[in-house]
């Protein structure tokens, strides 16, 4: 097993403190960056690194740096979203509870490299430890001279703010996170302009996930070939962090190569399924990707590969079903949370989550009929591709998934009722 | 310039231009509820979908701009599924209720349901509650289940007035437009509210329940609320209903004129209309008898009229008449007025400047503080500072060196109060002409009534100059005559004046003979006007 | 009367602000300030917070009711909030649900009486691997278990 990056500090004591931080090893990689390298070359070590997104859209870190215009009439930001609220996921706590200064020095690595002088991590409101060790690690930081003027005697300026959320799930999508850090209803924008361009306070900003972020100081220390190469063979992107819950015998964040199989995920590192039952069905990236049958799990966990089944990466998240859960109920429960959370700005997704999550709740009551599943493909299908931002498309995944591939038993629950 | 291809028509429109506005140019509509022209654009109804060759995906037209060589399609298959789906999404937590809803007839949402859908609704749980009937401000009520979250009311009120009252609260399918609770509109603009509203969630109260749209005709017409000239359309009927009797105007609405008035109209403007067919309109001429009123012919009225002027004049020189004309009349009515006086009769002393007359309170966007539509027409036609003014002419009334005082509209006792009241009821003849009684007209010898501004045709000049055109929508209440038609009637009886029979006549005289207006004719003023001068000083 | 922050949270309000590129970016700490302090956000609240930033009063409400974490009402003494999102139902949330409306004798929504309590049902917190999860004010409670709802309720005082 090699040495775990991202969650080295998830068990060590007080890793929180700059002290132990730094004892291991910490900010040595913002020193590198600041002193030895070129804006430039840090983000061609990033480029190599394979580094993808890690909130679930799989965007190209590198790439999205790149696309921030070099002379802006505005100023430039860099947004850190820590908005974790796709179900099933739990894995950007961890590291802003163990590893904040991972974040905070990332965050400067970044915005030295992009041209940035203002940062916001914006933190969902229910992750109160999180925003204490976050602002906790940027005073620290502050009192150290990593942020605040003249950063290290290289002249460069940056200072962060730990923004908190106030119980959304829309808030995660990017341009409704802008939004809400700009003081409004966390309803998503109209791209174009892309917040690359024109995004926070008009000016153009750069948005990475918590994991992403955390993971730069590696990538700068120890270059982006290395990192890269930690990814499964003939895959690369380095490590990922993979928060497994639901009917596991050791629910937990595992941190593995990119392409790591998902019957090993669930298996190998999660102990196999509770009471050694059987798996009935296994959600692989989080609450919106389409769930998958217990013979389609021996997929790389990675994006093309989930891509081609038909499902997605997203956050990583596996979610265990076994053969005793009931789908119709735990797709209720989906649809429930995504009707709650639709922002309720584009027509499709406002209408149409809350009538699919009508539908199943009717048919869990057992008022269902079998026409009600045709119609509930049917709205998915008027949803997919026609809303503003991904949370229409994340409610299709879900509800096209479990009706089409398990139709025989929400079929069974209509007419013989649950179990 | 790009150059697409939309539904196998090739069009090139500037850089920049909207898939939507590009089709809109080739005469394609694009169905859609969240766009508006005047309004910032947020992609949410999605009802605008469109088929671009080679995108993955379907995309809003309304947000998306054209690029060079695009091809779109605003018609297959999947667009026409795409539009039914909206549709079916929109409908499910919509009442469905037409005939009881004041905006059928005139509904977005009805129209695309029947050109787009038509199809039966497969919806069977319970829609979602929301508040009816809320008092949204003075001048219009919310039914929020009407509405389809289109947030155009809320852009409006940010991006054009200029206010921030109005928000979108809760989420999901519970999302509902509002005001801060308790709060109201309280903005001069709320009409324009309830015609961006493109369903029936915001109505206007002056019209909700009074009348179906499809049994009311549209004439254009210039709003003569301030000299701003809005441009729009009036809304009238010759029939009674609901037991409305004698309304035959139900409403003002603005058209698109992006010189004047952009898209709006201002709600002192849009609901000022109600004199036209209010209980205090003069009808026929009349004349005083002691204390009354009695109600004569216009032989006997303009034979009174006449004769009594014609004596003032030879006993007394024409300097013993004075005319106060309104800026509300047209620039027609105000020529044949000026022939009659200035030319005919040899008065100077014409002046329509009462004080006070531009003493509204007006606003930034589009209301003036002066409330009359041609005061700019009357400046350029002359009809002040050939002779005492206004307010001079009321103290040689009270002297008596005035004794024949003709009021063509206008009403110096609302202006100036007591002493216009202690000067007029001095005068040895008062010529009423107008269209209301009002406490000038009170003190009156004749009464001549006029038409309003939709009973007549005609042009006003508006502050900036801008000479447009108002139609006759409907006859003259009674027997009440266009004024321009009250001085031709009278010029025959005085000398040798025009026989006019229509605005268009005096038009063409005054386009002879009166420099800015040299050279124009109705035609060339088309629907949006034509700037003839400047702004007044 | 008239709400006020304190004179220390009037501090934290401005050490907050001068933080932000745009004044109207504090709207949602503020808004948190001002329910720490005063526990609920009245329309008193509202104004209060509009002003202090120069942002509509009507912007304010549609913060307000857009998040969930704000309290537009009194919540009690505890504000218990379970998750019964998918990870924490597969593992039984909705028995603990159950219990803890028995418990308490009341629903999803409301507050007990004596207003000690408040039971709300929230969206995944974010606690899959120790589900399932119940949030009480700030912390959490994970690997729940019907016993261990009994032992926290007997320790909330």
């Amino acid at each position: 097993m090699p040495e775990p990056i991202l969650s080295r500090n998830f068990s060590k004591k007080n890793a929180h403190t700059l002290g132990v931080y730094i004892q291991g090893g910490g900010y040595e990689a913002l020193k590198k960056a600041l002193t030895e390298m070129k804006p430039e070359q840090i983000i061609q070590e990033v480029d190599k690194s394979g580094l993808k997104g890690r909130g679930g859209a799989g965007f190209p870190v590198g790439k999205k740096w790149s696309f921030i215009p070099k002379e802006a009439p505005k100023p430039k930001y860099l947004v850190i979203n820590a908005d974790e609220g796709e179900p099933g996921t739990y894995k950007d706590r961890p590291i802003m509870e163990c590893d904040p200064h991972a974040v905070v020095e990332g965050a400067i690595i970044t915005c030295f490299a992009v041209g940035i002088h203002w940062a916001g991590i914006y933190v969902r409101g229910e992750y109160v430890k999180s925003i204490e060790r976050l602002e906790g690690a940027i005073n620290e930081a502050y009192a150290k001279g990593y942020l605040g003027k003249n950063i290290l005697e290289t002249g460069f300026d940056l200072d962060m703010v730990v923004h908190r959320g106030a119980g959304a799930y829309i808030c995660g999508e990017e341009t409704g996170l802008l939004e809400s850090f700009e003081g409004k209803k966390g309803q998503p924008r109209m791209k174009p302009p892309f917040p690359a361009i024109v995004g926070l306070f008009q000016g153009p900003t750069v948005i990475n996930n918590v994991e992403s972020i955390a993971a730069i100081p590696h990538i700068v220390k120890n270059g982006g070939e290395w990192f890269n190469g930690l990814g499964a063979p003939g895959i690369g992107g380095g490590v990922k962090l993979f928060p497994v819950s639901g009917h596991v015998k050791k629910p937990g964040v595992y941190e593995l190569p990119m392409g790591t199989p998902l019957r090993e995920i669930i298996y190998k590192h999660a102990g196999g399924i509770r009471g050694d039952k059987k798996l009935k069905a296994v959600i692989p990236g989080g609450a919106s990707a389409p769930v998958l049958k217990p013979e389609e799990i021996d997929v790389p966990m990675e994006y093309a590969n989930l891509a081609k089944i038909g499902s997605m990466m997203g956050s990583g998240a596996v979610i265990v079903m076994d053969e005793d859960t009931d789908l119709v109920k735990t797709l209720r429960v989906l649809m429930c949370f995504y009707a709650h959370e639709s922002c309720g700005k584009c027509t499709p997704c406002r209408e149409g989550t809350g009538w699919m999550a009508k539908i199943i709740k009717r048919i869990e009551k057992g008022e269902g009929e079998s026409a009600d599943l045709d119609t509930i493909v049917s709205i998915a299908n008027g949803i997919r591709g026609r809303t503003l931002c991904p949370l229409g498309d994340a409610a299709v995944g879900p509800a096209l998934s479990f009706v089409t591939k398990f139709r025989q038993e929400f079929e069974d629950y209509i007419k013989v009722g649950a179990g | 310039m790009p150059t697409l291809t939309i539904d196998d028509q090739q069009v090139t429109v500037d850089q920049g231009t909207t898939i939507l506005e590009a089709a809109k140019k080739l005469g394609i509509a694009i169905p859609h509820f969240c766009y508006h022209p005047r309004l910032t654009k947020v992609d949410a109804c999605r009802m605008c979908l469109v088929e671009v060759k080679d995108a993955p995906k379907l995309v809003t037209s309304c947000s998306n701009a054209v690029r060079d060589n695009m091809v779109v399609f605003t018609g297959t298959p999947k667009v026409e599924e795409a539009r039914k789906s909206i549709l079916e999404f929109i409908l499910i937590n919509h009442p469905l209720d037409c005939p009881i809803c004041d905006k059928a007839g005139e509904c977005t949402l009805q129209d695309y349901y029947f050109r787009y859908s038509s199809q039966p609704s497969r919806f069977k749980d319970n829609k979602v509650e929301k508040h009816k009937v809320v008092d949204l401000g003075a001048k219009m009520v919310l039914d929020s289940e009407r509405c389809v979250v289109c947030g155009r009311c809320v852009r409006f009120c940010r991006e054009v007035v200029g206010e921030e009252n109005l928000g979108i609260f809760n989420r999901g399918d519970h999302s509902e437009i509002g005001t801060y609770p308790g709060k109201k509109i309280e903005h001069n603009y709320q009409g324009n509210l309830v015609d961006v509203c493109p369903v029936g969630a915001l109505t206007a109260k002056d019209f909700r329940f009074k009348c179906r749209s499809w049994l009311l005709c549209k004439a254009d017409t210039i709003c003569p609320g301030c000299s701003n000239g809005c441009n729009a359309v009036v809304h009238f009927t010759l029939r009674s209903f609901n037991g409305i009797k004698g309304q035959r105007v139900f409403r003002l609405t603005p058209r698109e004129n992006n010189d004047v008035n952009k898209i709006w109209l201002c709600d002192v403007g849009r609901w000022g209309y109600s004199f036209v067919d209010s209980i205090d309109r003069l009808t026929t001429p009349a004349l005083k008898k002691g204390e009354d009123f009695v109600k004569g012919d216009w032989d006997t009225a303009l034979r009174e009229t006449a004769s009594g002027l014609k004596t003032v004049v030879e006993r007394y020189g024409p300097s013993a008449v004075g005319v106060i004309p309104s800026p509300h009349l047209t620039n027609e009515d105000l020529y044949a007025l000026k022939c009659l006086f200035s030319c005919v009769l040899k008065v100077a002393n014409i002046d329509f400047k009462l004080p006070g007359l531009d003493k509204g309170e007006g606003d930034k966007l589009l209301l003036k503080a002066d409330r009359h539509p041609n005061t700019r027409g009357a400046e350029l036609l002359g009809l002040s500072g050939t002779g005492l003014s206004a307010e001079a002419m009321m103290e040689k009334v009270k002297t008596g060196e005035i004794r024949a005082l003709y009021l063509a509209g206008s009403d110096p006792v609302k202006y100036i109060g007591e002493k216009a009241e202690e000067a007029l009821s001095r005068a040895e003849l008062l010529i009423f002409q107008g269209t209301n009684f009002s406490a000038s007209c009170k003190l009156a010898h004749v009464i001549l009534p006029g038409a309003t501004f939709v009973e007549k045709e005609g042009t006003f000049t508006n502050y900036q100059g801008r000479l447009q055109k108002i139609n006759k929508a409907l006859e003259p209440l009674g027997e009440a005559l266009a004024d321009w038609e009250i001085f031709t009637r009278l010029g025959k009886r005085l000398g040798a004046y025009p026989s006019y029979r229509c605005a268009e006549e005096v038009f063409k005289d005054m386009a002879r003979e009166v420099a800015p207006f040299n050279g124009l004719s109705y035609q060339k003023i088309g629907p949006q006007g034509i700037k003839i001068a400047d702004s007044s000083q | 009367m008239a709400v006020a922050f304190s004179e220390k949270t009037k501090e934290r309000f401005k050490a907050i602000l001068a933080k932000y590129p745009e004044k109207g970016a504090a709207l949602l700490p503020a808004m948190w300030l001002a329910q720490k302090e005063f526990s609920v956000i009245t329309p008193e609240v509202e104004e209060y917070v509009a002003k202090l930033l120069g942002v509509p009063l009507v912007r304010v409400h549609e913060v307000l009711t857009f998040y969930t974490m704000y309290a537009a009402k009194p919540l009690g003494k505890y504000h218990l909030q379970l998750c019964t999102n998918i990870s924490c139902t597969l593992l039984g949330a909705e028995d603990i649900l159950e219990h803890l409306k028995d418990k308490l004798q009341i629903g999803a929504g409301e507050t007990t009486p004596d207003k000690k309590f408040t039971l709300s049902t929230v969206e995944c917190l974010g606690y899959c691997g120790t589900a399932p999860v119940l949030q009480v004010n700030d912390d959490f409670h994970e690997n729940l278990t019907t016993k261990k709802v009994d032992e926290l309720l007997a320790k909330l005082k």
